[in-house]
């Protein structure tokens, strides 16, 4: 693979771009709430490293392996992170409610289902079996997180549930940066093993890590910044509601009794 | 042929995945600037007097004497179906209400998915009273139906309002002569 010196370019300011960010969610105690995102931007520059020094010295072979390898990681950690966005915001206090877990299982299961399907109906024109792997695996990773994301988004609005200020920008991110990845990987799709030399994926493949270098941009400033605390309700009020509900479950229970003998 | 129908698939896709992500921040965008006359200005029109003597009679407070309704004037008092059917999207509104407190009291959240579980059962109930009614039982089933839907919808309200009265959130007022 040769690289330009656009491509050099991304690359560094990339990796500078994680390192900041890296900094900021340790300096400003960000890794403690978001780990798997932390792990993510970790692996980044960690990968950033591995891949320099493995397209320098290694061989195509142990490239290839490394970079799929590494992706794999990249996808999990993608996936942990959308579990760690979803339980923020779908169980803040605690435990989910029965109902939730459910919806967001399906939601999870239906996302899968369908980034399968479309990724079934990408035909690469590809000449290896393994290219034909890459590209398809950059496609329905990219499909799911998109998937993921926007799911999220109607499920919370449904339910009335807030996004707190880190957790909706590190989602926007991801989200808007997954949901262009489609382009991206449905023109390497599309073009197959050629693509990548193709003049049309080439722009949209450096475009990808424009926009990519911007959230890494958006993230740092945005996690820097506080967030407002929330307020806490008296302990009197908690007892008191609690009560109430009580008393409410008593006579629903009486509803189902009623409803069993009828 | 394939590639074709990818990428049309594809365009599709991304089409529906951004129709989906716009509809919803635009509603929230659009609960959160008008949240509070929209949210008062969905509750239907019942006989708030009516459905509170309704539920005491059935709830016995403390110091309230029994008024033992008979079955009619609970239909009667209710509003048949036409009053549980305003009952049950009144719930939802209730469940917003709580969710509105979230914006500044995330715990708000316990409230919230309390009542969003009761709401859930009592639109439950009522769809079975709707079958009933449907097959020419609901006289006989309504009264022990409907006053438990009402009296779990009265206790939903007076757990807002002890909710917003705690907080004091400026609205409370206005809820108290809404609810």
């Amino acid at each position: 693979m040769r690289l330009t010196g656009v491509d050099n370019l991304l690359w560094a300011l990339g990796f500078i771009g994680h390192l900041v960010l890296l900094s900021v969610l340790v300096l400003r105690r960000r890794a403690r709430s978001f780990p798997a995102f932390t792990g993510l931007i970790s692996l980044s520059i960690c990968r950033t490293v591995v891949l320099f020094f493995t397209l320098r010295l290694g061989t195509a072979e142990s490239y290839f392996y490394t970079y799929w390898t590494l992706a794999i990681v990249d996808v999990g950690l993608q996936l942990a992170i959308a579990y760690e966005l979803a339980s923020k915001v779908f169980r803040p206090l605690g435990p989910w409610a029965p109902d939730v877990s459910r919806s967001f299982l399906w939601i999870a299961a239906a996302s899968v289902a369908f980034a399968a399907g479309m990724t079934w109906l990408a035909a690469p024109p590809t000449r290896t079996l393994r290219m034909a792997i890459v590209i398809r695996g950059d496609f329905f990773a990219s499909a799911l997180m998109s998937e993921i994301f926007v799911a999220m988004v109607a499920l919370s609005v449904t339910l009335g549930l807030p996004w707190r200020t880190h957790v909706a920008r590190i989602a926007q991110g991801l989200g808007v940066y997954s949901l262009y990845g489609i382009f991206t990987a449905a023109a390497q799709s599309y073009f197959g093993s050629g693509g990548l030399t193709h003049g049309t994926y080439t722009l949209l493949s450096r475009l990808e890590g424009a926009l990519y270098l911007g959230c890494i941009a958006f993230w740092s400033v945005t996690l820097a910044r506080k967030e407002p605390e929330p307020r806490k309700m008296p302990e009197q009020l908690h007892d008191e509601l609690r009560r109430l509900q009580g008393r409410a479950a008593l006579m629903l229970k009486s509803l189902r009794a009623q409803g069993s003998e009828s | 042929m394939r590639e074709m129908v990818f990428l049309a698939a594809t365009g599709v896709f991304v089409t529906a995945l951004l129709g989906v992500a716009t509809y919803f921040l635009l509603r929230a965008r659009r609960i959160s600037r008008d949240a509070w006359s929209s949210l008062l200005g969905r509750l239907k029109q019942i006989d708030r007097e009516k459905f509170t003597r309704v539920a005491l009679d059935l709830l016995d407070d403390d110091g309230l004497q029994r008024e033992h309704l008979d079955p009619e004037t609970i239909f009667e008092m209710i509003g048949g179906m036409n009053g549980l059917d305003a009952l049950e999207e009144n719930c939802d509104v209730l469940v917003d209400l709580a969710a509105y407190v979230q914006r500044w009291y995330p715990e708000a959240l316990l409230l919230a998915e309390d009542l969003r579980l009761n709401a859930r059962e009592i639109k439950w109930h009522i769809g079975r009273l709707r079958g009933a009614s449907q097959t020419g039982h609901l006289r006989e089933q309504f009264p022990m139906y409907a006053q438990r839907a009402v009296a779990t919808y009265y206790l939903m309200t007076r757990s807002l309002l002890v909710l917003y009265e705690g907080v004091r959130l400026p609205e409370f007022a206005e809820l108290q002569h809404a609810i």
